[in-house]
């Protein structure tokens, strides 16, 4: 079913006075779609964000929810929902109330807020005894619940959550990562998650949008981002990657030809599907993650390989990370997982190879 | 919690941190009370105090119901200070922590010049302004109303006007503060929720102002009490208040014991108004 998509956003502008915020931004959600925001502070994530809450306007530009424009609609009258980054639970009102409150402004009977707020804390898995707490008394984590359980009380077709987890330590986010994935999942609502933690994204995020000074740079799969990066940009913010640089020399249907001054490869071509539509003749860059590259030999039948030298080993418990440095000064980070005596020392002059449907060619830039 | 208390109580350290604490809270404060205490048991003659021990003064404010008048007259100027001081300076400091934002600190400093002005040249300020011959009728007529329309002045309106006028500050100072403290987001969560301007401003702001309305209250009701110069000034002597009763007992009718006991039932009493009243306020935020 291609339905319609639940928000459009269509070429989204806004500056204050002449910094512009966000330049250009288009973007479908589908529905019940977890889809993640990512990019560095100051990027327009949060800008967008508060936009299709309808806390911030835009210059020019077109948000529409289910196909109505949302231009001129108030943030209380817009079928989302927001989760606020401090949560925003109100300090004079206990969890009950809070979680209510939505309810109250829509007039509903006391006994019906009371039979839905029992059903958000047994969703939200708040223990009962806490319904007549205020928040302040509850932990770090309770009080997420809490915000989550208030947000989600009316029905919003849309749930805006705007970093609620980056003040969270790392074992409580992971809790509340997992619980935020598993809430999606049984209440089928839309979510559209800001963060800068791009683990965060790709653990949670059906699609994730990378932005970066008021752009969207890419929009895809976790997979996408990750192995498939549209520029340096993006390749670099999501973990580790090496990007090697190349010259591309040709193209047919199939194969695309390059050569390269370090990487020894006897045929010099790639299937079309792993370069960048549209990358041409000229210099490009050769993604490779590091877990995807393995130490060979000089004469193993490997689809490509590079001679270069150990110059840092960091064990990091499950997994064995090194540097290495070609004869030309190429860096390369390599990532295996660990074992109980080193596969490569430093100082040693190695052969590494990696297989060809594991390279992502992509077009040169400013990482 | 009990059980802590006592703990720290049974802290020899404690005694010896709290040693100079004690000590000025005991000679600056303590002692001045039990001295006046002791003054209302002793006996005045031919304007000199006499130092016998006895019931008289007590007697004497117990059984006459002019100093009750005029008690009772202090706290309702009191309590109406307070309620027009926090009618007016509730939307003043709504106003500056909301929409002046920009010129924040400009209004502030002339907030403070308002305090550390002398507040009789301001109470007599307003006589000029308000005398029959004053700037307002003055004002008033070129614009072609009839004489004398501003014709309050010595009475408890002007009075009340002296005492609004130089303790509104107080109430602007803690209303603005406590709700510059209500954080953004909060706002913002009530419109999430689906609270109209109206809504938000009723079921979040005003609840998370209320310690500063309540801390202006306090604080203007104390000071209330206490006024002497506005009555005297601009409500002309003609309803004193108990400050200036006290003032006169000491100074005028050098009634030193006299003036001590209706101190010690200004002050008992106005204590146990700002109780009474917080005692209502708790249970109202315990209830809410």
């Amino acid at each position: 079913m291609t339905a319609a998509p639940i928000l459009s956003i269509t070429d989204v502008h806004k500056s204050y006075g002449t910094y512009p915020a966000l330049s250009g931004v288009s973007l479908d959600v589908r529905h019940g779609e977890f889809i993640a925001l990512v990019g560095p502070s100051g990027c327009g994530k949060t800008t967008l964000l508060k936009q299709v809450a309808g806390f911030e306007d835009t210059t020019s530009g077109i948000i529409r929810i289910e196909g109505e424009d949302m231009e001129g609609v108030p943030a209380a009258l817009r079928p989302t929902s927001m989760v606020f980054q401090k949560l925003a639970l109100f300090p004079h009102m206990t969890v009950a109330q809070n979680i209510g409150f939505p309810l109250k402004l829509r007039k509903l009977d006391q006994s019906t807020i009371a039979t839905k707020v029992d059903e958000m804390i047994r969703l939200m898995e708040l223990k009962p005894e806490y319904l007549k707490r205020y928040p302040k008394a509850l932990s770090g984590g309770e009080q997420q619940r809490v915000a989550l359980a208030r947000s989600m009380i009316s029905s919003p077709k849309l749930l805006l959550l705007d970093e609620p987890l980056s003040a969270l330590d790392v074992k409580l986010k992971k809790v509340l990562q997992a619980e935020l994935k598993r809430l999606h999942r049984s209440v089928g609502v839309t979510f559209v998650h800001v963060t800068h933690d791009l683990e965060e994204a790709m653990m949670l995020a059906d699609r994730i949008c990378v932005m970066r000074a008021g752009k969207i740079l890419q929009l895809g799969e976790p997979a996408d981002i990750y192995y498939r990066p549209a520029d340096p940009f993006v390749a670099g913010f999501i973990g580790e990657t090496n990007l090697m640089p190349i010259t591309l020399t040709g193209r047919n249907a199939e194969q695309v030809s390059y050569t390269s001054d370090e990487i020894v490869d006897g045929e010099g071509s790639l299937p079309t599907a792993l370069v960048t539509e549209g990358l041409g003749q000229g210099p490009a860059l050769m993604n490779v993650r590091p877990e995807l590259i393995r130490r060979c030999d000089k004469e193993a039948d490997v689809d490509c390989k590079l001679a270069a030298t150990i110059t840092e080993v960091f064990t990091k418990g499950g997994t064995v990370q090194y540097r290495a440095r070609s004869p030309k000064g190429l860096e390369l980070a390599i990532e295996i997982q660990g074992t109980s005596h080193l596969p490569m020392q430093l100082g040693e002059d190695v052969w590494l190879g990696w297989a060809k449907k594991d390279i992502w060619v992509l077009k040169p830039g400013e990482a | 919690m009990d059980m802590e208390v006592s703990r720290i109580w049974r802290d020899p350290e404690l005694w010896v941190k709290a040693l100079p604490s004690v000590i000025l809270q005991t000679t600056c404060f303590l002692a001045p009370l039990v001295m006046t205490f002791i003054l209302t048991f002793q006996k005045t003659q031919n304007f000199q105090l006499n130092w016998t021990w006895n019931l008289a003064t007590w007697t004497d404010v117990f059984t006459k119901p002019h100093y009750w008048t005029i008690l009772g007259h202090t706290l309702f100027m009191a309590l109406a200070c307070v309620v027009v001081c926090i009618v007016i300076a509730f939307p003043i400091a709504y106003g500056l922590a909301t929409r002046f934002r920009a010129y924040d600190s400009e209004i502030k400093v002339l907030i403070t010049f308002a305090f550390i002005t002398d507040a009789t040249l301001k109470t007599f300020g307003w006589v000029l302004f308000l005398d029959k011959k004053g700037a307002a009728n003055y004002l008033f007529a070129h614009l072609g109303l009839p004489q004398e329309t501003v014709a309050f002045l010595f009475s408890d309106w002007a009075t009340l006007l002296g005492m609004v006028y130089n303790l509104l500050p107080f109430a602007i100072f803690t209303i603005y503060l406590s709700i510059d403290n209500i954080e953004r987001s909060l706002i913002l969560a009530a419109y999430d929720a689906g609270a109209s301007k109206f809504r938000a401003f009723w079921e979040v702001t005003l609840p998370l102002s209320r310690p500063g309305i309540w801390a202006g209250s306090v604080l203007i009701f104390l000071l209330g009490v206490g006024v002497f110069l506005e009555p005297k000034v601009l409500g002309g002597g003609k309803s004193p208040m108990s400050a200036e009763l006290i003032r006169q007992t000491f100074e005028t009718r050098v009634n030193w014991p006299l003036g001590a006991a209706l101190t010690l039932v200004l002050m008992v009493v106005a204590i146990f108004v700002v109780l009474l009243f917080s005692r209502v306020a708790g249970m109202r935020k315990a209830g809410a």
